[in-house]
């Protein structure tokens, strides 16, 4: 929750001098963090998150000098995240990335090893490169997640649209339809799904999309009933208007706002419902990497390779970012 | 839907002044608007059937055979087949099932030894139904104080730092969740209790402090020290009284109620996070709105305590929207501890869920995913009623 207004009449601003000591005091306890080998890995990663806090505090304190009390470097980090994950995703064939695809191209490399230049963030079992199969993982999600937006949007807005404009018995039908959908639990849902189709990233993309079609439907159906009332509906209907174009000519460019914000939102959602399926093992099958299933396989080693669990950083921060950002436009749009 | 009626302010006090003749018709309005609610729930749960039917009828793969295993003659094949009844037309499966549906008997697993759907179900169901109570529980008696202490320091530091603290929970995978608490508290208990040490000192010294810098100002040091206090009382009971969790796996009540608690506490705590968020985000809305309303500036104005005006004059109006969610929240968790139970290996639906999804036992599928549909829709369903009992207002506002 951005609370711009709050950060405005909140604590008193330091000086220039005081906001780049808490950056420098940040930068030197990461540095602590990361050169130091101390007994203790909870205390250097303790170090290191309050170093980054206080570097945070004070770069976004010396930005809003610079740039006004509305700027928020959080979204502009959150973009920049999504921006890089993207990016990694789709150039991962041509990165220098070690074997991270094909166990039987791994076998001379070592298996479990710690983080090391040649492998930034060490190995797994069959001595595949996290790093690399995650940048393939963020493939998966990526496409998962936008797929089935665009499947379950594109689908469920349709419906909802026509519900709105047509009501009586079409109407009864979608609504029935979608209470029936909305009753299984989306979990429930997915996993009847996963058991019914071969789990391949197209048939996954295929389940998210009829999970999220109800909700599409909703909110398409009330956002078109309230624009089908408006005026300029009528007129265009007075005027001779044929249906399909008043319904994608005046009534759909209308709702589509609402809608769009409204899908960036199910990215990140379906992202983590695509994790917990291929966490669960009903989603993409290994070695192909997905971000959930790199993590059940860890599940069982993480007492002793804890590194085996960095996927989760990358799928918590994607969420975070896209949930930051939707929240940012929404604030922005209410705020017009 | 319960989810899109917000309570907009409470009732005036002189609430019983219906003018009289109009009880009797306000009842026949109720008493219709439940019914229509219930011919809609009996048409959806129809819905549900046919889903969790059919669906699987289109899995993939033979049933028998998987039952039975590759060394299985065809005439055991046979005989499996047509005591499942798989050699019949699909519609009149269908109706066989629906037939046991009603009658609470789904007929038999298939893996072997073979045993009653039902049973497993039944057995599996106190497990989930423990999980769903503690979670809602807990999350409130965190949520609850959160968000009144939020509300009132709208804006503040405090209110900022919850604020991005839930913001976190909420980008948090339950399985993620999960596995970090599995390290902390498992594989790193000995950290966590130097964390707790540190943290009561921290807490004592940090609350010292503040409290001297009021005396300073000339303030009441009383809130710092008591605030300093309780942090460095929690992290003291952390450092002494943090039992040791198991890894995984379930003691059942009978076994001894610590014992069972502490089985349960992790996968509780990986639940709690997303709810935690939840409650909090949405009560500390509605306490802000609350606490702008005349009725509130009066008692301040009359000079009641700032705990009189939060929890009498606040709270409890706001608990309404609250209360709804609540019961949402119970829905949604019969199919939401999916997740957890599969990392804890708890013996409840989900796991069963899981594990009859992977071995394709599909008459296990067939019920679980029904019994879950059913009460999950059910559940809610029911808050729609409750909720026009309420509050009349939302039978106007909200025809069905």
């Amino acid at each position: 929750m951005s609370l711009p207004l709050a950060k405005a009449g909140g604590a008193r601003v330091p000086d220039a001098a005081g906001r780049w000591a808490l950056v420098l005091l940040g930068a030197v306890l990461v540095g602590t963090a990361l050169s130091t080998p101390m007994v203790l890995p909870a205390v250097r990663l303790l170090l290191g998150a309050l170093g980054l806090v206080f570097a945070y505090a004070g770069a976004s304190r010396l930005l809003r000098a610079r740039f006004g009390p509305g700027f928020d470097p959080g979204v502009w980090l959150a973009g920049t995240w999504l921006a890089a994950i993207v990016l990694a995703a789709a150039t991962a064939d041509l990165l220098p990335l070690p074997e991270s695809l094909d166990p039987s191209e791994a076998l001379t490399e070592p298996t479990y090893a710690a983080p090391s230049a040649a492998h930034p963030l060490g190995t797994d079992q069959y001595g595949l490169d996290v790093l690399g199969q995650i940048i393939y993982g963020a493939r998966v999600s990526l496409v998962v997640g936008l797929g089935g937006v665009l499947i379950g949007g594109t689908v469920g807005t349709l419906l909802g649209l026509t519900a709105s404009y047509l009501r009586g018995r079409v109407d009864g039908a979608v609504g029935w339809g979608t209470d029936v959908l909305l009753s299984f639990p989306p979990l429930v849902l997915l996993m009847a799904l996963a058991a019914v189709l071969e789990p391949r990233t197209r048939n996954i993309c295929l389940a998210l999309g009829i999970l999220v079609i109800p909700s599409f439907v909703r909110l398409s159906r009330a956002a078109g009933l309230k624009v089908a009332g408006q005026p300029f509906v009528l007129t265009a209907r007075a005027m001779g208007a044929t249906r399909r174009r008043i319904l994608f000519r005046e009534i759909l460019p209308n709702i589509l706002p609402s809608v769009l914000s409204y899908a960036l939102l199910v990215v990140a959602i379906l992202i983590v419902a695509e994790a917990s399926l291929s966490f669960l093992g009903l989603s993409v099958q290994r070695p192909a990497p997905t971000w959930g299933n790199m993590i059940a396989e860890a599940e069982a080693e993480f007492q002793t390779h804890p590194f085996l669990l960095a996927p989760a950083v990358p799928l918590f921060l994607t969420v975070y970012s896209i949930n930051r950002i939707g929240d940012f436009l929404r604030a922005g749009k209410e705020g017009d | 839907m319960a989810g899109q009626v917000t309570v907009a302010e409470t009732r005036p006090a002189g609430k019983s002044a219906v003018p009289a003749g109009r009880g009797r018709t306000r009842r026949a309005k109720t008493a219709r608007y439940v019914l229509s609610r219930v011919v809609r729930l009996l048409s959806i749960i129809a819905g549900v059937t046919f889903i969790s039917f059919f669906l699987l009828k289109l899995t993939p793969g033979d049933p028998v055979a998987t039952a039975l295993g590759p060394e299985a003659t065809p005439e055991q094949a046979a005989r499996l087949r047509a005591s499942l009844g798989l050699d019949r037309p699909v519609w009149e499966q269908y109706l066989d099932w629906l037939r046991g549906v009603v009658t609470g008997d789904f007929g038999d697993t298939l893996a072997q030894p073979s045993r009653p759907v039902s049973g497993e179900l039944a057995a599996r169901l106190p497990v989930t139904l423990q999980l769903i109570g503690l979670t809602v529980v807990l999350s409130l008696a965190v949520a609850i104080p959160l968000a009144v202490w939020s509300a009132h320091r709208a804006g503040r530091t405090f209110d900022r730092a919850v604020s991005s603290v839930l913001y976190g929970f909420v980008a948090m995978p339950g399985f993620v969740a999960a596995l970090l608490l599995v390290m902390l508290f498992v594989f790193h208990a000995g950290a966590v209790r130097t964390a707790g040490l540190a943290l009561a000192c921290a807490a004592l010294v940090l609350g010292l402090v503040a409290a001297l810098r009021a005396r300073r100002r000339e303030a009441s040091p009383l809130p710092a020290l008591i605030g300093g206090g309780a942090a460095a009382l929690v992290g003291a009971a952390v450092h002494t009284l943090l039992p040791e969790f198991p890894r995984q796996g379930f003691v059942p009540v009978s076994d001894g109620l610590g014992a069972n608690l502490t089985s349960v506490a992790l996968p509780v705590l990986a639940l709690t996070f997303v709810d935690i968020a939840v409650f909090t985000r949405l009560l500390r809305g509605d306490l802000i709105g609350e606490l702008a309303k005349p009725h509130v500036l009066a008692s301040r104005a009359k000079g009641m305590s700032t705990a009189h005006v939060l929890v009498r004059e606040s709270l409890r109006p706001s608990m309404f929207s609250l209360i709804t969610v609540v019961g949402l929240t119970i829905g949604q968790l019969i199919g939401g501890t999916i997740i957890v139970e599969h990392v804890f290996r708890l013996p409840g639906v989900g796991s069963l869920l899981v594990t009859s999804v992977r071995n394709g036992d599909y008459p296990v599928v067939q019920a679980a995913i029904f019994v879950i549909a059913a009460v999950y829709v059910t559940v809610n369903s029911l808050i729609d009623i409750a909720y026009t009992y309420l509050d009349p207002r939302v039978r106007q506002v909200n025809p069905v």
